[in-house]
């Protein structure tokens, strides 16, 4: 007689597989770290997501931030709040550009922490990017991140939000 | 998740598909030297990339693997008797010689050239390293023959083994990027395992259970990065590579040999786990060979004259409920490598992926697809050599090394990372 195993793992017996959606969609707050990121991350927001918010860090606030409790913007320039923007997500999704200046990862990424929500970190420009300049970013951006990918080609943060069905 | 014709692109690997194409660019083990033990010794069946072959090895010492078949009737030339140079088929003595040339046809006449005219489509197949090497792709393309570590290194040092896995390759070899499971599935495993135990990188292992993970784009593949932390600040780095297509080496412990795997599709429902252990400055021990014939590490106990696992699915694993829930082991399958094949095929043989939930964790099978993807577009569309196949990729070791916090993993282990003749492995 076969055994549990041998009957349930036929691909006739995998046709019983359940095929009602077994996950809701998961909120995701992507963004953009830097001026040399923006465009990057202003070409994702175009395609279509399930459940995405696409925010930049504001560029006239420059390295310093704009404090603890500070703000992002849209890319179509309203503000929001990084309390807000993070309480509302269920993942966050920092991207920086290699060489690029990543400060605002760490109150980000402080944000996250507090508030249990998941952090990835990508960087991308990494193929003609210089070591020491990649090194820089990743600095900057490894104490806050659960996962951290370089990418040397761009294309890979779409197939990755594709594939956590951001 | 995957759309389904990016799943069905990467899983089905038979002749005429786009990743049946990514494989015969690259030269893949097809047996053990073992299996060919001497001149004229019985020939062996081969299935690889859905292909059914005849593997044998003629009175010169020459091997052999061509179609499985012969011309004449479709007689399985498992049946054939090996001898003077070649295979004859029993039925009625059709002759081929190692490159599936037909020599004799005993029925015709030999002036009438026809056997000349007769010839089963053939592979070169090499032995290098203890291992059966075959290249089932264009000749013109044919590359420069393997350069793995583990096959180069003198015979003393290494040890191969190989399993039937049931399930399809990719859901096998992402079992070997995935990093995070090992904390889970594998815990019961580090302080007993001979191959493993007495490591100091198991302390940093075993005490810090949330590893962060860094996924880092290789010339041939992937640098997968799990970082923990160790004393003074510093971290602990356990450093996977994965060289494309099915290429794995995990991070050595202490003083143990190097280990990893080759996922070779035998057909989309099933493949070869390729497993591999070896040490570049020393001859492996008497107890460490008895203990990887034993199944131990990643090896796993074959049922005798096969290659199929001892635990498998018709016994459920030999599962032990009463292990499990005293946390002898965390599944209740015994051994690191069936630990990983009975999970893996309890998916089925190809599993749905547009089902599947990733999370952030998973970005090393993400990378991993998305780079065997563009290197398959890359390949139909404009024929260029995918990454994995030049010898330079495949000189790459795995390492172990604690780092200071600021150092990424790529420069403070950029000479670990490359395979260096007598000259040991980055390990804690």
């Amino acid at each position: 007689m076969l055994s549990e195993s041998a009957r349930m793992t036929t691909a006739a017996a995998l046709r019983f597989r359940i095929q009602e959606p077994n996950a809701r969609a998961r909120a995701t707050s992507v963004i953009a770290l830097d001026p040399a990121s923006e465009p990057f991350v202003a070409r994702l927001a175009e395609d279509r997501w399930n459940h995405a918010t696409f925010l930049k860090w504001p560029e006239e606030v420059g390295a310093a931030g704009p404090g603890a409790d500070g703000w992002l913007t849209t890319f179509d320039g309203r503000r929001t709040r990084i309390r807000e923007a993070v309480d509302s997500a269920d993942q966050v999704i920092m991207v920086a550009a290699a060489g690029g200046r990543a400060d605002a990862a760490a109150l980000i990424g402080r944000a996250c922490s507090d508030r249990r929500v998941t952090t990835t970190a990508l960087i991308v420009g990494a193929a003609d990017a210089a070591d020491a300049d990649i090194s820089k970013t990743l600095a900057q951006l490894r104490p806050w991140s659960l996962m951290v990918v370089i990418a040397s080609s761009d294309d890979y943060v779409r197939d990755m939000m594709t594939a956590l069905r951001v | 998740m995957l759309r389904k014709e990016q799943n069905d692109l990467l899983t089905q690997t038979g002749p005429g598909t786009p990743g049946g194409r990514l494989f015969r660019s690259y030269w893949v083990p097809a047996l053990l030297a073992g299996e060919l033990p001497e001149n004229d010794c019985p020939p062996v069946r081969v299935k690889l990339l859905s292909e059914r072959l005849i593997a044998f090895r003629d009175s010169n010492g020459r091997y052999g693997l061509m179609d499985e078949f012969c011309a004449h009737r479709g007689v399985s030339l498992w049946f054939a008797r090996n001898e003077e140079c070649g295979l004859r088929c029993p039925y009625h003595g059709w002759k081929y010689d190692h490159t599936g040339q037909c020599v004799e046809v005993p029925s015709e006449p030999e002036a009438s050239g026809f056997a000349g005219k007769i010839k089963l489509k053939s592979y070169p197949l090499i032995e290098k390293g203890g291992v059966l090497w075959t290249y089932m792709g264009d000749p013109a393309s044919q590359p420069p023959e393997p350069e793995w570590e583990f096959i180069t290194v003198p015979a003393g040092h290494t040890y191969t083994s190989k399993r039937l896995q049931e399930s399809n390759w990719l859901q096998a070899m992402e079992g070997g990027i995935d990093s995070s499971h090992v904390s889970f599935l594998h815990r019961g495993d580090l302080n007993s395992d001979p191959l493993f135990k007495g490591a100091k990188g198991n302390q940093y292992n075993l005490s810090d259970s949330r590893p962060v993970f860094e996924v880092v784009e290789s010339p041939g593949g992937l640098y997968i990065g799990a970082r923990r932390n160790a004393e003074d600040g510093k971290y602990y780095w356990r450093i996977t590579q994965w060289v494309m297509p099915s290429f794995t080496m995990i991070a050595p412990r202490g003083n143990h040999s190097v280990h990893g795997h080759f996922w070779i599709p035998i057909d989309d429902d099933t493949c070869w786990t390729w497993s591999f252990d070896y040490h570049p400055i020393r001859e492996l021990t008497a107890a460490e060979l008895a203990a990887m014939r034993d199944g131990k590490g990643i090896h796993v106990k074959v049922e005798p004259g096969t290659y199929r696992p001892l635990a498998n699915k018709d016994n459920d694993y030999l599962i032990d409920r009463a292990a499990q829930k005293a946390g002898r082991t965390f599944s209740g399958v015994e051994g690191i490598g069936m630990q990983d094949a009975s999970l893996q095929e309890s998916m089925g043989p190809v599993v749905d992926r547009t089902k599947e939930n990733l999370v952030s964790t998973d970005n090393g099978i993400i990378m991993a697809r998305h780079r065997l993807l563009k290197a398959v577009k890359a390949l139909v569309d404009k024929g260029i050599a995918p990454p994995g196949v030049a010898a330079e990729h495949q000189r790459v070791r795995s390492a172990a090394i604690v780092l200071p916090p600021d150092q990424p993993f790529k420069d403070g282990a950029r000479e670990a990372m490359i395979a260096r003749p007598s000259v040991a492995h980055a390990s804690v």
